[in-house]
């Protein structure tokens, strides 16, 4: 059975980036975990985004050969609310969508990652994301793109949100949409240190988010179909290769007896002091990789008993 | 490269001819860890050893142009880039002293991901500063 596909987001060096750490940089830190993929956020990473310049450009595709990565998942926003006064149409998020699937497939990615505005408390995403998206499919499918909504914490597998979007996949029966699973959703043991922008009104105001909302793993079998890419978050890995908050132990041999191959692409959002992230990087790979290696020597046994 | 404040020693200065100051400037690093369109930016207040100035009345300054709160609201186009900075024009005649103070940042940013009640998220910073020339 084909592993795990291992890849990195630049999200992980979130302040890193632009402070101390340049763009070849984060090149090297990814490569030498033995990742395959790179992940991007684009109106971070790509400069003068959505209009880079044709000498990036040539030196994005230069950097790819050299490390021998291929470019994953472009992350992109829907800023529904995009004035105080005025929310986006379906036409104007249609175009954003358009426009960063265009950059996405000039740069060579295979998905996108639209983050709709949302308009509760449960993500519930924008009521135009269905027309934006469906407005694309067919530029998504000319350019070989798949079109992935996170899973995100507070929102659970087993939720309307994650329901609708099964619906429109049924409905179209489009192969250039599908989920993207962020594992924060499996965080079963509260955050102390969070390294998403935290506020004080954050903290006192989603303590459900923060203490995690402890998705069974075993509720991946609903959606796995669905699923090509997964954004391995977490938030801390100690020196022991023990993550505090995300149960790799569950989530691992979940994801091999399902038969998921795709990637996971480490998304580390934990404290910001300069540098910790290229560390704590390198410890989810090393701590994954001995997860599958244990699986797939006893899954050996099992088949030789 | 920039400093890991987001707000940043070089760019804290007066405003105005010497002798007839209008105001002081703090320069800021994007806070975001993406690139804010400018509506996205809904002010920034900023506090001097314990006094507020707020973001009413300051303005913003991205490269060279300069922007009122309501002029970011329309700024739907111009990006904030990462690893970019900006300026906030304080008013506040006579400028400050020589010497070091005590600078606060306050960045309003709507991010339309986040549920409602987290809209606006304020996004703090704070540390010494030195300004030069009074």
């Amino acid at each position: 059975m084909p592993g795990f596909q291992y890849g990195v987001s630049l999200y992980s060096y979130t302040d890193d980036f632009g402070t101390v750490m340049t763009l070849d940089d984060a090149f090297d830190h990814v490569a030498d975990t033995g990742a395959t993929g790179i992940e991007i956020l684009g109106e971070t990473s790509v400069p003068l985004y959505p209009e880079p310049p044709s000498v990036w450009l040539d030196h994005w595709f230069a950097q790819l050969e050299r490390h021998r990565l291929e470019p994953t998942n472009f992350a992109c926003w829907v800023d529904t609310r995009i004035q105080i006064d005025r929310t986006m149409s379906v036409a104007e998020g249609a175009a954003q969508i358009a426009q960063d699937l265009r950059l996405a497939h000039r740069l060579g990615f295979r998905f996108i990652r639209p983050k709709f505005g949302v308009i509760d408390g449960e993500l519930t995403p924008d009521p135009i994301w269905e027309g934006a998206v469906e407005r694309n499919l067919d530029l998504a499918h000319q350019l070989g793109l798949i079109i992935l909504p996170e899973i995100h914490s507070p929102t659970p597998i087993r939720h309307p949100v994650t329901d609708a979007y099964v619906r429109f996949i049924q409905r179209t029966g489009t192969t250039n949409f599908g989920l993207m699973i962020d594992t924060g959703i499996f965080q079963d043991r509260p955050l102390d240190v969070w390294g998403g922008g935290e506020t004080d009104e954050i903290k006192k105001g989603a303590l459900s988010f923060l203490n995690g909302i402890k998705v069974p793993v075993e509720h991946l079998a609903d959606v796995i179909d669905y699923v090509p890419f997964i954004q391995a978050k977490f938030h801390h890995i100690d020196e022991n290769l023990h993550d505090h908050h995300i149960p790799w132990d569950r989530i691992v041999p979940m994801l091999k007896q399902l038969g998921y191959s795709g990637y996971l692409s480490s998304e580390y959002e934990g404290a910001r002091d300069p540098w910790v992230a290229i560390e704590q990087v390198r410890r989810q790979h090393a701590l994954i990789r001995a997860l599958e290696e244990q699986y797939d020597a006893a899954h050996a046994e099992t088949i030789h008993a | 490269m920039l400093e890991r404040s987001h707000i940043q020693s070089t760019g804290f200065r007066n405003a105005g001819p010497a002798g007839a100051r209008t105001g002081f400037e703090v320069r800021l690093r994007q806070a975001n860890y993406r690139s804010s369109r400018l509506s996205l930016i809904e002010g920034v207040d900023i506090t001097v050893d314990g006094v507020l100035y707020p973001a009413e009345h300051n303005l913003f300054r991205l490269g060279e142009q300069t922007y009122t709160r309501a002029e970011l609201n329309e700024a739907t186009q111009t990006r904030l880039y990462v690893g970019d900075h900006f300026t906030v024009i304080v008013p506040k005649p006579g400028g400050l002293a020589r010497g070091v103070h005590r600078v606060e940042s306050a960045i309003h940013y709507r991010h339309p991901y986040f549920p409602p009640e987290f809209q606006p998220v304020i996004v703090r910073n704070e540390r010494h500063a030195t300004i030069i020339q009074p």
